[in-house]
């Protein structure tokens, strides 16, 4: 009967792991996103200092948790969020607001996405 | 990790199911959720191993996941008779005193021509010598033959036989396992003894001792 309670408790574990983990990967990536969504506001008026600080933020926020990311979610995945961070960076220093505008939306896309992937939710599972 | 861990449990099912489905032919030597396990763990266990952009724990998780559901399901195969027919089957007897039947061949998805493989590889070439022949749940046939058709044990022949007992390894090329020697309560002299009288003067020279608890002793010498 042991047996049972330890396989059991490592599904519960595992299970209360997953929903944990869904639930970071948001909270991370969402606050991200909101820091880019806050410069891209700073940049439409004109404040690209502002606009670069935010998203340098971001981005140290990003390496921050960079451990996490890699051992939880596809490399591939976020390896292209850390080249659209450059990407994005290089826009808002040149202050080019076309294309800083298509990157940072694109780098916000992927950064939901990511969190997204991780939800559990039906769609995710089918 | 949340995907990943139910599309396991999802998987495991589902694949279980299918094998418990297949029939026992298919099965082999192992129950079904056993096959399953196997199938899916060498697979799960080789992609984080080849493909590095894939984090570890996408590996990790599952087989948890599978070795855990397999042992709620081998202990519940084990407390539940319902739950074990239900993962594990019942034996089918195919042959049941002497004659076919023909439907429950039909649900294993046996042919003729395996069920006599079958027999033959257990020493019986004519169907009219066995009068059960079962399917076990793990696909082995077991064969019951008509009592005339049972070789005479010493019982039947009403004859007296020494009881060997089990042959434990005493020397295993050139080694002494003195827990076997001690087990059997016996000593180095009368080991050494055993060995004069079989011709062998050192030890080192016996490939394989074996003694039963009747104290019959088989030698093999090395080859020279």
């Amino acid at each position: 009967m042991r047996r049972l309670w330890i396989a059991a408790g490592l599904l519960v574990l595992l299970l209360c792991a997953s929903l944990a983990n869904g639930w970071y990967a948001g909270k991370l990536t969402g606050a991200m996103g909101e820091q880019l969504r806050q410069a891209q506001i700073q940049a439409e008026q004109g404040n690209w200092t502002q606009a670069e600080s935010l998203t340098r933020q971001a981005y140290l926020d990003w390496q921050r948790d960079h451990f996490y990311f890699h051992t939880t979610m596809r490399h591939s995945d976020t390896d292209q969020i850390l080249r659209s961070f450059r990407a994005v960076l290089e826009y808002v220093r040149l202050q080019e607001p076309d294309q800083y505008n298509a990157a940072n939306a694109d780098l916000i896309a992927q950064l939901e996405l990511l969190a997204e992937m991780e939800q559990p939710a039906a769609v995710n599972v089918l | 990790m949340f995907t990943g861990f139910v599309r396991t449990i999802i998987l495991y099912i589902l694949i279980t199911a299918g094998v418990r489905l297949m029939g026992k032919r298919q099965v082999g030597e192992l129950e079904p959720s056993e096959l399953v396990l196997s199938l899916i763990i060498a697979d799960l266990a080789s992609v984080p191993m080849q493909d590095y952009g894939i984090p570890l724990l996408t590996g990790v998780v599952p087989i948890i996941t599978l070795l855990s559901l397999t042992m709620i399901l081998s202990v519940l195969t084990m407390k539940s008779v319902r739950f074990r027919t239900i993962m594990c089957g019942r034996p089918s007897i195919i042959i049941a005193n002497g004659t076919l039947d023909q439907r429950e061949m039909a649900k294993n998805r046996l042919t003729v021509d395996e069920l006599l493989e079958e027999l033959r590889g257990k020493g019986y070439t004519d169907l009219s010598q066995v009068r059960y022949a079962i399917l076990e749940t793990n696909g082995q046939l077991s064969v019951l033959p008509y009592a005339n058709q049972k070789p005479p044990t010493a019982r039947d022949l009403k004859v007296s036989v020494e009881e060997g007992g089990l042959p434990r390894v005493v020397v295993s090329d050139g080694r002494l396992l003195e827990h076997n020697l001690k087990a059997l309560g016996h000593d180095r002299p009368w080991l050494e003894q055993q060995l004069k009288q079989k011709g062998c003067r050192e030890l080192s020279k016996v490939f394989l001792l074996l003694v039963d608890e009747a104290d019959g002793v088989y030698l093999a010498q090395k080859e020279t």
